[in-house]
């Protein structure tokens, strides 16, 4: 077997074997689950929901906001990378454009969720008010999610027209689906500079149309005059959570990935390494916005912001805001630090720590701050002024991480994770006349 | 035989228990009956009379009840208006309570209406009852006095002078309390001193402090015989144009961020359009690459 050959055997899509199975049946069984509470939901109406009149917004948009800040991946590897011509993102590029994929997908799908009418989902496009950040939102993650899609799909193009020869005998059905995917791709002159201009543009927009998608998530809540999101620098303090919360899954997923897939070979302990140095930086740029957020007004704060930054600091979600903020980001910003640190396994427990603490980070930004409005409401019940998540609530918020990693599972089994023709070009295994983008 | 005694003493005795018996249960029934006699509640009618110089002339009719030692307003009932004379009652109509127990009752052609030979207006306001309220009744007896009101400048300042007469004889009305006050949106607000009573020629002269916000400048003084026993409530109005104008903030027909969508402002109407013309037209362009790679084959 020639080593070209080879490389395409090690980087063709992998069969699932007994474990993966069971991993989407799991999967699948909470998507289910999820399903039916929805569905219950939608027949009993949100009263199902522990959302009441303070707690307006509760874990579907902190999840929400998880899920976009995840797909930020997409923007800050794959273009960021590429426009700094870093040649070690290859490997990885694939692996952050199907994670930006699957969460801007379900970004949507969950903000949906929240909806308790989303039979009147059309009436946010007829009636939409242009001046509102909801309005913005509603236009930019479609927008988002075409171009993740794009971003995705153009760089697949010389790697579907591999796949459909190389399924040709084994795999006629699937060769026959490649083909159809590949788009008639030749590796010709014209097809390789149509392919390498359209990448090149969807990274260059891809940049500001996710800087935007951040900042407008930020200013959903920035625009609403609430203790403890009425702050200007709520776009770039979102804008540095999402770097942490994409790296974090990207650095967690790829760990997975590789592991599963055998792709030691490819996905080496100096892309943990670079990724880890990654990481630090996007955890230490939060670092420095949470700072901001907490500290300057913690100074400054006026008897509202006090109370709602004592409830952080000491009182009911100490615990929390504690935990995520030293144990899901300051302690693995230290750890970084350290070459160790760094390493496959280190590095992939920091970042499903940041990833977990990411989720638990948007709970906190959302939640505390609705039970302390500047203006209390009367007569309302007791129960009203707290909030935890209803059972159906956290159903179907695990049915909707359950939905992203069933997305990711299903493209890692169908799609090359690593780029297949790069990867050759970079390697010298091929006779391509020139490189081919990624 | 002594059996038989006994035989008859138990018979009577069994007698006596069914007397008293039918006599427990007629006393129960006729309870039952007297419960079903629901004690009607007595309603207390108060009414105003008011007059409008130049305006209406009517009754501010209220009606309460005392229920369970507490005041409760008594509405939706109908009372009746009727005008007296001599011994003639005139139904003038009929005006319903609202929920808080009030009404308002407006006399039409006050001045085809009599008076006694005293020259004092005699009004009856029924309540007929009904099932829940026994019937009851109120007497109104006023006269019929008129205030002359209108704005003097001496020396650049303002002032209200208001004269007060009794209509029927004309006659000045000395020594009466009169309130000045400048209509506001929710409690009028009073000006000049807290008394100010009629001089020997019925009037009063009052200054006009300056500053007072009104719009368009406009102000709406009144003068006002409050609740008098005698004469009921007059109130006369002069609109004077000395206010200072109110400059009117709303941005309601403005372009703001906080309007409608048909008033959103310009500039967000063109940057945000051009974003999103912009964005997918590259988008657009970029699918059409992909038709194109397509049509490449060869």
């Amino acid at each position: 077997m020639n080593a070209y050959n080879k490389l395409v055997k090690d980087l063709a899509p992998k069969k699932f074997n007994k474990w993966s199975i069971l991993w989407v049946l799991l999967l699948v069984a909470v998507i289910i689950a999820g399903i039916i509470a929805y569905i219950d939901q939608l027949i009993k109406g949100q009263v199902v929901t522990n959302m009441r009149d303070y707690a307006l917004w509760g874990i579907y948009i902190s999840n929400f906001v998880f899920f976009v800040a995840t797909s930020f991946v997409g923007s800050v590897t794959v273009a960021i990378l590429r426009l700094t011509n870093n040649e070690w993102r290859t490997p990885m590029v694939r692996i952050a454009e199907i994670i930006s994929v699957a969460s801007i997908i379900m970004a949507g799908i969950t903000i949906m969720i929240d909806m308790a009418r989303p039979d009147r989902l059309l009436n946010l496009f007829i009636h939409a008010r242009l001046q509102s950040p909801i309005t913005w939102d509603v236009i930019i993650i479609p927008t988002y999610i075409v171009i993740s899609l794009l971003l995705l799909y153009f760089p697949l193009l010389p790697d579907f027209a591999i796949l459909k020869k190389y399924y040709t005998k084994t795999s006629p059905k699937l060769s026959k689906w490649y083909g159809k995917l590949a788009l008639n791709w030749t590796g010709s002159k014209v097809q390789k500079t149509i392919q390498t201009k359209s990448i090149k543009i969807i990274a260059l927009m891809i940049i500001p149309v996710g800087l935007l998608l951040q900042t407008i998530d930020a200013w959903l809540f920035s625009t609403t005059y609430r203790i403890g999101w009425d702050s200007n620098n709520f776009a770039p303090y979102f804008i540095s959570g999402a770097f942490v919360a994409g790296v974090g899954a990207l650095v967690t997923v790829i760990y997975i990935v590789r592991k599963v897939n055998k792709l030691e070979k490819y996905i080496t302990d100096f892309h943990f390494d670079r990724l880890g140095k990654f990481l630090a930086l996007a955890c230490l740029t939060y670092l420095f916005f949470n700072i901001n957020e907490y500290l300057i007004p913690a100074f400054t704060a006026k008897k509202g912001e006090a109370v709602h930054l004592e409830t952080l600091f000491t009182g009911i979600y100490a615990t929390l805001f504690w935990i995520v903020t030293i144990g899901g980001l300051v302690l693995p910003t230290i750890a970084l630090l350290f070459k160790k640190g760094r390493k496959p396994l280190p590095l992939f427990i920091i970042g499903v720590i940041v990833v977990v603490g990411s989720w638990w980070k948007r709970y906190i930004i959302v939640t505390p701050t609705l039970l302390h409005p500047f203006l209390p409401i009367d007569g309302v019940p007791e129960s009203w002024h707290h909030y935890f998540p209803s059972l159906h609530e956290w159903i179907i918020t695990f049915s909707t991480l359950a939905m992203a990693f069933l997305i990711i599972t299903l493209l890692v089994r169908y799609l090359p994770v690593i780029p297949i023709q790069r990867t050759a070009d970079e390697q010298k295994i091929s006779e391509s006349e020139k490189k081919t983008e990624s | 035989m002594s059996k038989l005694i006994k035989n008859i003493k138990q018979l009577e005795l069994r007698i006596f228990y069914l007397m008293i018996l039918s006599i427990i249960l007629c006393t129960l029934s006729i309870q039952d009956v007297n419960a079903q006699d629901v004690k009607k509640n007595r309603v207390r009618l108060k009414a105003d009379y008011v007059k409008i110089m130049d305006g209406d002339s009517y009754f501010d009719i209220s009606a309460s009840a005392k229920i369970e030692k507490k005041n409760v307003p008594v509405s939706t009932i109908e009372v009746i208006i009727y005008h007296e004379l001599n011994d003639d009652q005139i139904e003038l109509g009929t005006v319903t309570t609202d929920s808080n127990g009030e009404c308002r009752f407006i006399i039409k052609n006050f001045y085809n209406l009599k008076t006694d030979t005293t020259n004092t207006y005699n009004f009856l306001i029924s309540f007929k009852g009904n099932d829940a309220f026994k019937k009851v009744s109120k007497s109104i007896e006023f006269k019929d006095a008129s205030i002359a009101a209108e704005m003097i400048t001496k020396d650049s300042i303002n002032y209200i002078s208001a004269t007060l007469r009794e209509t029927s004889t004309d006659s000045l009305l000395v020594d009466q309390s009169l309130n000045v006050q400048v209509q506001r949106l929710f409690k009028s607000l009073r000006i000049g001193k807290e008394f100010n009573n009629t001089d020997e020629n019925g009037t009063i002269i009052v200054p006009i402090e300056e500053g007072i916000p009104g719009i368009d400048g406009n102000l709406i003084i009144e003068v006002v015989l409050n609740d008098s026993d005698e004469y009921g409530t007059v109130k006369s109005l002069v609109k004077v144009p000395i206010g200072v104008p109110i400059v009117d903030e709303s941005t309601f027909d403005q372009r703001t961020m906080w309007s409608t969508r048909s008033k959103t402002p310009i500039f967000i109407l063109v940057f945000t359009n051009l974003l999103i013309v912009g964005i997918w037209g590259i988008i657009i362009y970029l699918i059409s690459n992909l038709f194109k790679i397509v049509k490449l084959k060869s």
